[in-house]
């Protein structure tokens, strides 16, 4: 008789408990990081007769958590690469907000600021027009420091959610550190903890938002998190924290993640940290930020040296000589290693000897690293192309670098050639008389000349001008020229005749004639100094150094596009940064999403399943009850037959 | 397979935002007209979109330029105009200063208003386009190329023409070849009679009949007159520069028939004294103003002969004549270039056309495509929602009662 009624009373137990976890598992339905539990139920030994065994009823051995470890770790680990994708994403999209294209960007103003020497060309005498180029200037200037600005205010917004990233990685892992702790605790009572193993799996989840973790289990029910493969964060229950910091450069303008371990401090490189938000921010800030900096640098200085280049060539309403049309910053000197030991400084500047570094400079940094006082390599950053140097000083891509003092063997530098010209970029000067609108030199054809010579264009190469030289034409394709005696020289209609004084043969100098038309023997054509041609020059009717600046346009000056053109290819190269980004978060996030849905269909709760379950209970439970009134009415029975 | 139902609902969830932001951006698309509303939707169109409107900035202030420049080439095509009549009125008076019933008062009269004229072919010479830039000014940049003294005048630019290019001419015509390089003479070469003529005797001014037979030297025509009365009139020809005789001497000398000789001939006219010569010299170069001097002077000069006022209009006239030429061949030159103002207008207009085409083609928005995009996705979008509300509510709590 106690038999029924302790079979009734342990399965009224059982499927009360089981009622009670699957409204549990209905209650947190939307709990996230919730894994649905079910109670595993058992028989309890039946008892021996000698009619065989007679059953017991039921007992809850365990409740059970339903999950899958590698599915868990799977979705925390495609979720981090997710966060690592969006988050460079959004940020990259900030930064292509910045490079428009069209009437209100840089590549306009540029464009209309080159255009604007085309009126003070035809117009010499106009001084509105002198003024509408230094206007001109001043606003593409403005829109280059506006640019930077805003890159600036990039990097300081970066900087900030770097800084509450790292915060919320030491308080996840201070957390984690903490659940391991009160796991240990209950690791001797034989039941598997389950809450406490969702909040921590949940914590992992999150840690991984934020940066990419690997983690080991250990035998006393803790877990230990690891960075970049096997940097340890959290040890059972104790936490290394994490924090930011400079790499070897002192580059203020990155950040790298260290790793506090003792007395010494780890740098961790964003490559090897993989996924999370905060990957994805030190990705965003060290390799994008950057070369859309370079970018912008690399116009800026191209622009701001070609033009200033061909404004010193020419003279001002006052007949002196022009200086620069835009002013920039000094190229900072390279950044020591924390490491060097010898007293060198590497100093930078555009090249101008044999001929101008504008047109060669690459959009990238510079790693120098010594082999000796003036040998060792110098790197290109973008592509990691190493140029060897055994004499300084050392040219490469446009750019004079010198040294002095004296570098030991393993010194390096951090070369950063374009981080200042774009914040300071601005116009020179404000008066329109100081534009160098007027070229030194003239031609003038002879009085009696009987061929068709016209001349297309005379530019300078150098100031002063040199003295007035003669050439004479000998037949239609041949002439000589007044400072070489009888030598004879080819003329074709159209090509340029360059003229370089022997005095100098290392730079560019003398000047660039080009005629067109057919040549008589006898025609003559002199060129030179204004002085020497033309001595009733009128400086304000001149505007051949305008005609020069304004043939800028054209300059191959980026990579071989044109001037007005860098700008466009600037553009298309941050978009395509931004495209890979969006292709790459579309990817993971969709990887991440799958996963996730694969893990849920494991550990998530389906309420129709719920709903069944209850049923099921229900029902078990009602037919325990009705067994237990069942027994009573049995009982009862006995008990009036017994009391009759 | 199992679903969790909070994720069922997240995933319908992200479909829907998914679906809806798709709707939001065709919708901008179709708003703001454009394709590439972001550059990285389409980097190499937005980089295309970008350089066609450089180009279209640059030709715009080609353009400006070029207007620039027309109206400098069309003030000079008008001026040369103006001076071809001055120079034309210039030749009826020397014309007609050559009229023999012309007292000295009148041809002094005459003199006086070529020198009106001449003060206005100078003011011409020098005339300056609306930015004060001289039409004439050749290569130079002097602020006033032409200028006047008791020794004549000068050019003071810069001889040479600068080339057009291909959207632009030039500013400025070589004052020095417009002005300056008048041949004196035929051309070829000058006829002057001697300074001790006492005859009557003229010239033309000559011909060249076979131009590879000229030698470029100076020659002297001289006459002798036989003593006595009716004596004979006979000429020698002398080669100055080889000292040697042009043709065997004591040629009969009739008035009006040429004397040829080293492929030139000239038409000797009057009565020669015995010793008159007539000098044969090279051309040299002489210019517009010198030649209007020289004329303006021989026709003042009131104790010239009539002979040699006859040499001298006849001189006057023909050199004239080459400096007029001269205006002439550089209005047409300045006609020339304003055609090709015109041939670059229309090709930088049909360059425009055709980068606007471009910059379209890479941002613009296909309407018709957009908006049958718009209604497919406005379509799936619906679809979406109402099967989303439709499932959400299945749920077996529904049949538990």
């Amino acid at each position: 008789m106690s038999g029924i009624f302790n079979i009734g009373v342990r399965s009224l137990q059982a499927n009360q408990a089981a009622l009670q976890t699957t409204g549990n598992n209905i209650a947190n339905v939307n709990t996230p990081g919730y894994s649905r539990q079910s109670v595993v139920v058992q028989t309890v030994q039946g008892q021996y007769t000698g009619g065989g065994y007679i059953g017991s009823g039921v007992d809850i051995s365990t409740v059970q958590r339903q999950h899958s470890e590698f599915l868990t770790r799977q979705s925390a680990l495609s979720s981090s690469v997710a966060a690592s994708d969006t988050q460079r994403l959004a940020q990259l999209k900030q930064l292509e907000d910045v490079f428009q294209g069209g009437d209100a960007g840089l590549g306009s103003a540029i464009s209309d600021m080159m255009n604007a020497f085309s009126d003070v060309a035809n117009a010499p005498t106009d001084l509105s027009a002198r003024a509408v180029v230094l206007t001109r200037v001043d606003e593409a200037t403005a829109r280059i420091r506006t640019a930077e600005s805003r890159m600036t205010d990039l990097r300081r917004g970066v900087g900030s959610e770097l800084a509450s990233a790292v915060a919320s990685v030491n308080s996840l892992a201070a957390r984690i550190s903490k659940v391991n702790q009160e796991i240990a605790r209950t690791n001797g009572s034989g039941q598997a903890p389950n809450d406490l193993l969702d909040k921590r799996d949940q914590l992992i989840k999150d840690l991984n938002g934020y940066v990419q973790t690997t983690s080991v289990a250990a035998d006393d029910g803790t877990v230990s998190i690891f960075l970049a493969s096997s940097q340890p964060l959290v040890l059972g229950n104790s936490v290394r924290p994490v924090a930011l910091g400079n790499d070897t450069f002192g580059d203020p303008s990155k950040a790298k993640l260290t790793l506090t371990q003792g007395s010494t401090t780890t740098v961790l490189e964003e490559a090897t940290l993989g996924g999370g938000k905060l990957a994805g921010l030190l990705r965003f800030q060290n390799s994008d930020l950057q070369a859309a900096g370079q970018l912008l640098g690399r116009l800026a200085l191209a622009i701001g040296t070609a033009v200033n280049e061909q404004h010193r060539l020419g003279l001002d309403l006052k007949g002196a000589a022009g200086g620069d049309l835009i002013r920039m910053g000094p190229i900072p000197d390279g950044r020591p290693a924390s490491s060097n030991t010898g007293d060198a400084t590497v100093a930078m500047a555009v090249q101008t000897i044999p001929s101008s570094g504008a047109s060669a400079l690459q959009a990238s940094d510079y790693q120098i690293d010594f082999t000796g006082s003036s040998a060792g390599s110098v790197t290109r950053l973008s592509d990691g192309l190493v140029t060897e140097f055994s004499t300084t000083p050392i040219k490469i891509d446009g750019l004079d670098l010198s040294i002095t003092g004296t570098a030991a063997q393993g010194d390096s530098f951090l070369l950063k050639p374009f981080s200042a010209v774009a914040a300071t970029i601005a116009t020179a000067f404000a008066s329109p008389g100081a534009l160098a609108a007027s070229s030194p030199v003239a031609a003038r054809a002879g009085s009696s000349n009987l061929g068709t010579l016209v001349l297309g264009s005379l530019a300078t190469r150098s100031v002063p001008a040199p003295a007035a030289v003669t050439l004479t034409f000998t037949a239609s394709g041949t002439y000589t020229r007044s400072d070489t005696g009888a030598t004879t020289y080819p003329y074709t209609a159209g090509q340029a005749i360059e003229y370089n004084p022997a005095t100098s043969t290392t730079s560019a100098s003398g000047w660039s004639l080009t005629l067109k038309g057919a040549a008589v023997a006898g025609d003559t054509f002199v060129v030179g100094s204004n002085a020497s041609v033309q001595p009733n020059a009128d400086p304000r009717l001149n505007a051949g150094n305008a005609l020069s600046l304004m043939a800028l346009r054209d300059a191959a000056l980026f990579d071989g596009s044109a001037l007005t053109d860098g700008y466009a290819g600037l553009m298309a190269q941050v978009g395509v940064m931004v495209q890979g980004a969006s292709y790459a978060a579309d990817v993971s996030q969709s990887i991440a999403n799958n996963v996730e849905q694969d893990r849920s269909s494991v550990a998530g709760v389906n309420l129709d399943e719920e709903a069944a379950k209850l049923l099921q209970y229900q029902q078990a439970y009602q037919a325990s009850a009705k067994m237990l009134q069942i027994a009573q009415g049995v009982f009862d029975a006995l008990l009036q037959s017994l009391g009759r | 397979m199992r679903l969790s139902s909070a994720n069922a609902y997240d995933n319908a969830l992200q479909n829907l935002y998914a679906r809806q932001s798709e709707l939001t951006g065709q919708q901008e698309k179709l708003t703001s007209g454009k394709n590439v509303n972001r550059v990285s939707d389409d980097p190499t169109g937005a980089a295309q979109a970008e350089r066609a409107l450089t180009r279209l900035s640059r030709i715009a202030s080609d353009n400006r330029a070029l207007e620039v420049q027309r109206s400098a080439i069309t003030l000079a095509e008008s001026t040369l105009g103006d001076a071809t009549s001055v120079v034309q009125r210039l030749r009826e008076l020397t014309v007609s200063a050559g009229n023999g019933a012309y007292s000295a008062s009148d041809r002094s009269s005459i003199a006086k208003e070529m020198t009106g004229l001449r003060e206005q072919l100078f003011a011409m010479a020098n005339s300056r386009d609306s930015n004060g830039t001289p039409l004439f000014g050749g290569l130079g940049s002097a602020s006033a190329p032409f200028s006047d003294s008791a020794s004549g005048v000068s050019f003071n630019g810069v001889a040479g023409q600068q080339a057009g290019t291909d959207v632009g001419l030039p500013t400025a015509m070589d004052g020095q070849a417009v002005w300056m390089n008048v041949r004196s003479g035929n051309g070829s070469f000058n006829l002057a009679t001697g300074t001790s003529n006492t005859g009557s005797l003229w010239t033309n001014t000559g011909q060249v009949l076979n131009p590879t037979a000229l030698t470029g030297h100076d020659y002297s025509v001289t006459f002798t007159v036989a003593p006595g009365v009716g004596g004979a009139t006979t000429y020698s020809v002398q080669d100055n520069t080889t000292a040697n005789p042009a043709l065997p001497s004591n040629q009969p000398y009739v008035p009006g028939q040429a004397i040829t000789f080293d492929g030139l001939s000239l038409v000797a006219s009057g009565t020669p004294a015995n010793g008159d010569a007539v000098l044969v010299s090279p051309s040299t170069t002489t210019n517009m103003f010198k030649v209007i001097d020289d004329a303006i002077a021989a026709i003042g000069n009131s104790t010239a002969t009539s002979s040699q006022r006859a040499q001298a209009t006849g001189l006057a006239l023909t050199q004239i004549d080459t400096g007029m030429n001269q205006l002439q061949a550089a209005r047409s030159q300045a006609g020339q270039w304003l055609n090709r103002a015109d041939t670059i207008q229309s090709a930088q207009e049909g360059r425009t056309v055709q980068l606007q085409a471009e910059k379209s083609r890479a941002e613009e928005l296909d309407m018709v495509k957009g908006i049958s995009d718009f209604t497919r996705i406005q379509t799936g979008y619906q679809a979406a929602l109402q099967s989303y509300a439709q499932v959400q509510k299945l749920s077996l709590f529904n049949f538990i009662s």
